[in-house]
């Protein structure tokens, strides 16, 4: 049976959806969002729990290979460098996420004119500042303006998050060496911020944050959202995007928890379900009028996946007492001496380093980024020496785009609902292998310099497929890219992707104040300029 | 060797207790993780992920059909350094449950806050406590502040 229409649908309640949900909402569209997973209450978190290690390494762990839990769906990553990961509940990945927020550059939307490869965005910096600084208000930004490597920036809604004895003693390895290094934005209230509490330096908040501390959309768009009017049907599994004769989108097929189908009707559809959830729908949705899935003339959905390969490098000191574990995880500092393209070497685009502490004992035992410590003779004195008493620099790649790296359907892998998973095919180029070597040679300079006694890298961090991008990328020729630079679909003109999927490029920072950023700017493109999607 | 059903025998949980004294042996005044009594608490994690569950009976299985080491009577006749050696052996042939039982088996030695005491980690859910950090001190910026800004100018 189908709902009666609601203005948008959206699909997805992460990072891009939530803002955009509530961006539609203030203007006074009726907006209903399907979300496959369900709510979770902060005292739910790992954190709350003495067990919280095991509940991290299982139901709560960041990859859904391993989380299996009913709402995740299996992905097919036997053929990619990097396993993907994200979270399926109100909120998305951004439940999951550290919330380390540097915004892209301005070079970062113009690499072809500039760098000669890849392709320019259809839109620059300056269209979407005015979004980075609408999103860093609503999710809340800590941090401190005058990075001499970023153009300026309003003054940041709250002071930035304590360095610890930790992170400054990195600033000092990065002073001594006359390199750039900045105290990061990060989307963690360092101060009591709209109704929630300040960031009590817990440490691991890539488990959802107790104190709310951590701005994930459920805590942040969703609730005003809500009030606004938008309907969050959650437990509510979308597997195909209608559309009728015209190739218009009219909404779309749900599963319920009880694996009942609906279907929602809308006069327009969002689609937020992520890099790689979104081509998976846009591939499941074929029709008379999309026969390669919808949106797809192109070719293009699911092709050009980006993940920022990860190296990670790990000083190790000679503390006293362990205490690195004290304080946000991944929110500290990061460096971009080494950002932008430089003729004498041997790669192009650059990379940004951002610090991570160290974590709690099982975790440290088990490893993170480097091999479990060692069993039998010697694991104690090992033990010893890495935990609360470590560093480390992870290298975040540039990832330029290429089509063979790409999601599609896997043909026998299936979700709960046995809706065909996604299977991602993805191999490091060589760009970003001499990228990577690059920043992890320097990465060592800085930790030595900082007083690590040992220094030791992983050279690609195969658990580290945060960043979900590409795979319906933007552009102003149809015959190449998905949907133009307002985010609405070529080949259907309701039709909007709002996600990571969107990327035209990776740059060589997190990407979600950049894909909030995108999606509030979409929304503000529906508002103004189609009321015609309004009843 | 583990049940049709994969349940443990009584000769594995034998076996697994000593293969636990071995991935974590004794120190200071702590027995090793199998004398500590954590089997049942890696059972317990086990019944409830079950890559944990059936890397344990893939790893017990392998454990007990090993030849050299059934040659020697089996598991807990061989000598410390023997156990060992049989266990690099298994590590080598089957990896990925090895390393999971390992995981498993960390996580239940460093969840015990007799472990937690001796290595200076404060037991119990780190919230509502969290720790403290002293605030932001601007002063660290002063020599980065010099610097010119360098970000890249891009055509419009
Ligand atoms: C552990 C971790 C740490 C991270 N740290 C950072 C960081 O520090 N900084 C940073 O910038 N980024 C970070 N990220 C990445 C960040 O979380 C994502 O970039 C961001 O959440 C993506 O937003 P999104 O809206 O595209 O998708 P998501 O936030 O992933 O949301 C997609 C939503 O769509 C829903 N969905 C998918 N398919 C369907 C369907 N068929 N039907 C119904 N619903 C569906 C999902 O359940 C999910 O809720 C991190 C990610 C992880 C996993």
């Amino acid at each position: 049976m189908s709902k009666g229409p609601v203005d948008v649908l959206i699909i997805g309640t992460g990072a891009s959806g939530a803002a955009a949900a509530w961006r539609l909402s203030e203007a006074g569209f009726k907006v209903v969002c399907l979300e496959q997973g369900g709510w979770y209450r902060a005292d739910q978190y790992p954190t709350a729990f003495g067990d919280w290690e095991f509940r991290s390494a299982t139901s709560f762990a960041f990859d859904p290979n391993i989380r299996r839990l009913p709402e995740d769906y299996p992905v097919n990553d036997k053929n990619s460098d990097v396993s993907p990961l994200m979270f399926n509940a109100v909120g998305g990945s951004t439940v999951h996420w550290t919330a380390h927020t540097p915004r892209f550059h301005p070079s970062d939307f113009r690499v072809k004119s500039l760098d000669g490869v890849a392709d320019d965005w259809p839109i620059s910096y300056w269209d979407l500042e005015k979004y980075y600084d609408l999103n860093d208000e609503w999710m809340g930004c800590s941090g401190i303006s005058g990075d001499p490597a970023n153009p300026p920036r309003s003054q940041r809604p709250m002071p930035p998050l304590p360095l610890g004895p930790d992170g400054e003693r990195i600033a000092r390895g990065f002073d001594k060496l006359g390199w750039h290094w900045w105290p990061s934005d990060n989307y963690i209230a360092s101060q009591p911020y709209r109704g929630r509490n300040a960031c009590n330096n817990c440490g691991p908040n890539g488990l959802g944050c107790f104190q709310q501390a951590k701005g994930s959309t459920d805590v942040t768009y969703i609730p005003e959202a809500i009030k606004n009017g938008v309907e969050v049907r959650t437990n509510s599994r979308v597997f195909e995007i209608t559309t009728n004769s015209d190739g218009r989108a009219t909404g779309a097929m749900y599963y319920d928890d009880e694996g009942i189908e609906h279907h929602q009707s809308a006069r327009s559809v969002i689609v937020a379900a992520n890099g790689v959830g979104t081509p998976r729908l846009l591939l499941l949705s074929k029709s008379r009028k999309h026969p390669d899935g919808l949106a797809n003339s192109s070719g293009m959905v699911g092709k050009n996946l980006m993940f920022h390969p990860y190296a990670m490098v790990s000083g190790f000191f000679d503390d006293a007492e362990p205490n690195t574990f004290k304080g946000a995880l991944g929110n500290i500092l990061m460096s971009q001496e080494f950002y932008e393209t430089k003729s004498r070497r041997d790669f192009v685009r650059g990379y940004t380093y951002q610090m991570n502490r160290s974590t709690g004992p099982a975790k440290t035992a088990t490893g993170f980024t480097i091999p479990p410590v060692q069993w039998g003779k010697g694991h104690h004195e090992e033990f010893a020496l890495r935990f609360g008493k470590s560093a480390l620099l992870a290298v975040i790649s540039e990832d330029l785009p290429e089509e063979h790296n790409r999601v599609d359907l896997d043909p026998k892998l299936t979700d709960s609902n046995g809706i065909p998973a996604p299977r991602v095919t993805y191999k490091v180029s060589q760009n970003t292998r001499k990228l990577l070597d690059h920043g992890i040679r320097n990465a060592e300079k800085v930790l030595t310099a900082a007083g690590a006694h040992r220094v030791e890298a992983t050279p690609v961090h195969r658990s580290g497929g945060w960043h979900l991008m590409g795979t319906a990328r933007m552009g102003t020729d149809p015959a190449t890219s998905v949907v133009d630079g307002n985010c609405q679909a070529h080949d259907a003109d309701n039709l909007f992707i709002i996600d990571g999927s969107v990327f035209v490029t990776s740059a060589a920072v997190n990407p979600t104040p950049t894909i909030q950023a995108i999606a509030l700017r979409a929304a503000d493109y529906i508002i103004n300029e189609r009321q015609d999607l309004k009843a | 060797m583990p049940t049709a059903e994969g349940q443990l025998t009584n000769s594995d949980r034998r076996n697994m207790k000593v293969v636990m004294d071995r991935l974590v042996p004794p120190v200071d005044d702590l027995p090793g993780a199998g004398s500590m009594g954590l089997l049942d608490e890696v059972e317990r994690m086990a019944e409830e992920h079950d890559r944990y569950r059936v890397s344990l009976v893939r790893f017990l299985d392998a454990l007990s059909m090993d030849m050299s080491v059934e040659a020697e009577g089996g598991f807990l006749a061989l000598e410390g350094e023997q156990q060992d050696e049989a266990l690099k052996e298994i590590e080598s042939s089957i990896a990925k449950e090895f390393a999971n039982v390992l995981e498993v088996v960390y996580l239940a030695y460093y969840s015990r806050p007799e472990v937690h005491r001796r290595i200076g980690w404060r037991s119990g859910p780190l919230q509502p406590l969290g720790f403290t950090l002293p605030p932001f001190d601007e002063s660290i910026l002063d020599t980065v502040r010099k610097r010119e800004p360098f970000w890249r100018q891009a055509p419009d």
